[in-house]
């Protein structure tokens, strides 16, 4: 009696990790630990990826956790009968190497769209270019610097426009734009686009989005960079499009003012 | 007996312990407390072997500029006689700034939107504890232990000008118009600049020694970047745009996260601590082992240090309408001051930057040879002229800026002020103007963006062994 009082609790303790694990996620969203909103125009894109992997692993993890405590539980009897020995089972094999397998190129063909629209095929048709981007976004120690060429689109002009922290961008516009950074690796991430690359000194890296909801955004750090690396923030502005016009027509004009 | 037939139990017991333990154990910090300054006292070996007088210099400051808890001006009476309190120096200083304290407000409204919009819904229990704003914290619980009896829209109390304000009005005043103590202050550099900074504000911090160029040294009063000239002190403004826009390719960033309110409550702190710093090197060279301290001239050294921040703002360079046109003449002129040497007449700006503009002159791989030995700043740090083909400046890239730098100098560098400097110019003697000034920006700001332009107006190359 005892012995299966303490099978039946082992069987318990083993089921509360797959029950406890799911809880957690399905809770997730209500305790404000889940994505923030969406604000780019290919962030739904990178959410799906993450929601087909998530629930091909849920149902791995579960079927998997479910034998596990089926196991614990039929082979942990006092009396069980003796072990025997097999050579294993040839469909078998071939049924577990096959789906994984499958799903690995699921998973690696579902995600070249979103892969190419972020990270190769720059926009051509809006404003803003790889050749004429709106801005160069420095990434140094330990702080976030964003240039706005001159009103001829040159970035080494006398009338380049310098701000540190915060970057400000229209909405609804392709916005391209060049990562740099001035001495190690750094991370441009900002969580509400989906977005995350390393800034490697030496590389000018091109990158793009397109903010859909004005607003002002989180940017972080999101490569250990040295000491002062949690510190390292800043905030992404996007404004209106002709908010925007009036924000850097404003900053050209203060660039000459005398104050 | 248990321990004895099973070990491993013991040792699993031991574990299980130290980790609990492990758990409960809080690095306790030493209560921080301002040291003397080692090299004022270097300088003066005297007081240096007197423990005694020490001890009385410490108590001396303590008295004029309190403890790192809780910092202070001592606030002599003529002071405020005259309507200056030191310990609302910079509240009062932005308070008639009107469009400066437009904008704290406004930053104090988004910072504590919380809390304002908790308070106008009548929720005061869910009002949150904001952080590093400890004093205000404590403001709102005296204010909440005097709701009046009315409720929150009663007449709370009525202001100098004869106007009656409710309860809830005053809540969301108190919110709006935050500006920090300097106590509050000190503990928000304590968090944010003290591993820099250190605590006397000595560019000793902990994580200074990893950094180059090094952290400032607040003591000597000396500030390179300020809009100033004389090698003034610098204005409240000129510290508050160092902390927003942070000193850039140095380590200093920009501290834009945080408010209006806290930025200017550091500006404060700091103010504090280079007046405490400048105060103490003054009387530290004034110690005698004959007579001890000269405590007498004390009042006098604190009154002319004091004073020399408050008169800041009246050394502010000033440029009277708008920013002349850029023209090729002007640039070409600005390249002829440049690259002329200073024994042709010219503003010898070559023999520390360089014939390449690279800051790669004679006076840095030649030290002594022109006359300006270019490698270390005041503060005994190696330092180099800028290179302006990276178009990088520190303290801004505004013509306006760049004017300002020419015309005064840097403080605290062998970089000198240009204004007023006797040039020779067709054979003929005159002192820089403004006009002179703005050339040289004009050619300095076209050297960002065409570095070749030294070489293609008839400057030499860099000179060999320059890098």
């Amino acid at each position: 009696m005892k012995h299966f009082l303490l099978r039946v609790l082992a069987t318990l303790l083993f089921l509360a990790v797959p029950v406890l694990g799911v809880w957690t996620f399905v809770k997730a969203d209500d305790w404000g630990l889940w994505f923030p909103p969406i604000a780019s125009s290919y962030g739904a894109s990178i959410d799906f990826l993450f929601y087909v992997i998530l629930w091909m692993v849920t149902v791995t993890f579960i079927g998997t956790e479910m034998l596990l405590v089926w196991f614990v539980f039929r082979y942990s009897k006092k009396d069980a009968t003796r072990a025997t020995y097999t050579h294993g089972n040839h469909t078998l094999e071939m049924v577990w190497t096959a789906i994984p397998a499958l799903l690995l190129i699921f998973v690696a063909f579902s995600q070249m769209k979103a892969w190419t629209t972020v990270k190769i095929n720059f926009p051509t048709d809006g404003p803003y270019t790889v050749e004429k981007p709106l801005m160069e976004v420095y990434a140094s120690q330990f702080d976030w610097r964003v240039r706005y060429p001159d009103p001829q689109g040159d970035f080494a002009g006398a009338d380049v426009i310098e701000v540190p922290y915060d970057i400000t961008v229209p909405a609804n516009t392709k916005v391209v734009f060049r990562l740099k950074s001035r001495d190690v690796l750094h991370s441009f991430f900002v969580p509400v686009f989906r977005l995350k690359q390393d800034a490697v000194p030496g590389m000018e890296i091109p990158m793009w989005f397109e903010a859909t909801t004005p607003g002002d955004y989180d940017l972080i750090c999101a490569e250990l960079c040295g000491w002062g690396h949690y510190k390292m923030a800043g905030k992404i502005h996007v404004l209106p499009r002709d908010e925007f016009e009036r924000w850097l027509a404003d900053q050209r004009a203060s660039l000459y003012a005398t104050d | 007996m248990i321990l004895r037939r099973h070990p491993s139990a013991a040792l699993l017991a031991a574990a299980a312990l130290s980790s609990t333990l492990a758990c409960k154990y809080e690095p306790s910090t030493p209560e921080l407390h301002y040291s003397l300054n080692a090299k004022a006292l270097a300088d003066n070996p005297d007081l240096a072997a007197d423990g005694g007088a020490q001890t009385q210099l410490l108590g001396a400051l303590q008295t004029m500029f309190g403890t790192p808890k809780n910092p202070r001006f001592l606030a002599l009476p003529e002071w405020l006689a005259d309507g200056f309190d030191p310990n609302f120096w910079g509240e009062d200083h932005v308070k008639a700034d009107q469009a400066a304290w437009a904008a704290l407000v406004e930053s104090n409204r988004k910072a504590f939107g919380q809390q304002l919009s908790a308070i106008r819904a009548g929720g005061f229990e869910a009002v949150d504890r904001p952080r590093f704003a400890d004093d205000l914290w404590e403001r709102w619980q005296r204010l909440r232990a005097e709701l009046p009896a009315g409720g929150p829209d009663a007449e709370y109390l009525t202001t100098d000008d004869g106007q009656k304000v409710s309860w809830r009005e005053e809540a969301l005043y108190r919110f709006e118009n935050y500006y920090p103590s300097l106590a509050n202050s000190a503990a928000f550099y304590h968090n944010q600049c003290f591993h820099c900074h250190g605590a006397e504000g000595g560019g000793d911090g902990s994580t200074s020694r990893f950094l180059e160029p090094r952290p400032r040294d607040y003591r000597p009063g000396k500030f390179k970047f300020t809009a100033l000239k004389g090698k003034a002190r610098p204005r409240h403004e000129d510290v508050f745009r160092i902390l927003t826009d942070g000193v850039y390719t140095t380590a200093m960033p920009s501290f834009r996260r945080f408010t209006d309110a806290q930025l200017h409550g550091l500006v404060d702190y700091v103010r504090l601590l280079s007046i405490r710093g400048e105060t103490e090197i003054l009387l530290a060279s004034f110690y005698d082992p004959a007579e001890g301290l000269h405590f007498d001239n004390l009042r006098e050294n604190y009154t002319d240090v004091v004073g020399r921040w408050r008169e800041a703002p009246e050394r502010l360079i000033t440029y009277a309408g708008p920013i002349p046109e850029v023209t090729a003449e002007r640039v070409e002129h600005g390249r002829a001051l440049f690259t002329t040497p200073g024994e042709k007449g010219g503003a010898n700006c070559v023999s520390c930057h360089g014939t390449s503009g690279r800051g790669d002159g004679p006076s840095v791989w030649e030290p002594g040879k022109v006359g300006i030995e270019f490698t270390k700043d005041d503060w005994g740090n190696p330092i180099q002229p800028r290179d302006f083909t990276r178009g990088v400046f520190r303290f801004g890239r505004r013509p306006i800026d760049l004017y300002r730098r020419i015309y005064a100098g840097i403080n605290g560098t062998p970089m000198p002020e240009h204004f007023g400097m006797t040039i020779t110019e067709s054979a003929r003697q005159r002192a820089m103007t403004e006009d002179d000034v703005w050339d040289l920006v004009f050619f300095v700001r076209a050297l960002a963006s065409q570095s070749p332009l030294l070489a293609r107006a008839g400057g030499a190359p860099a000179a060999e062994g320059a890098r």
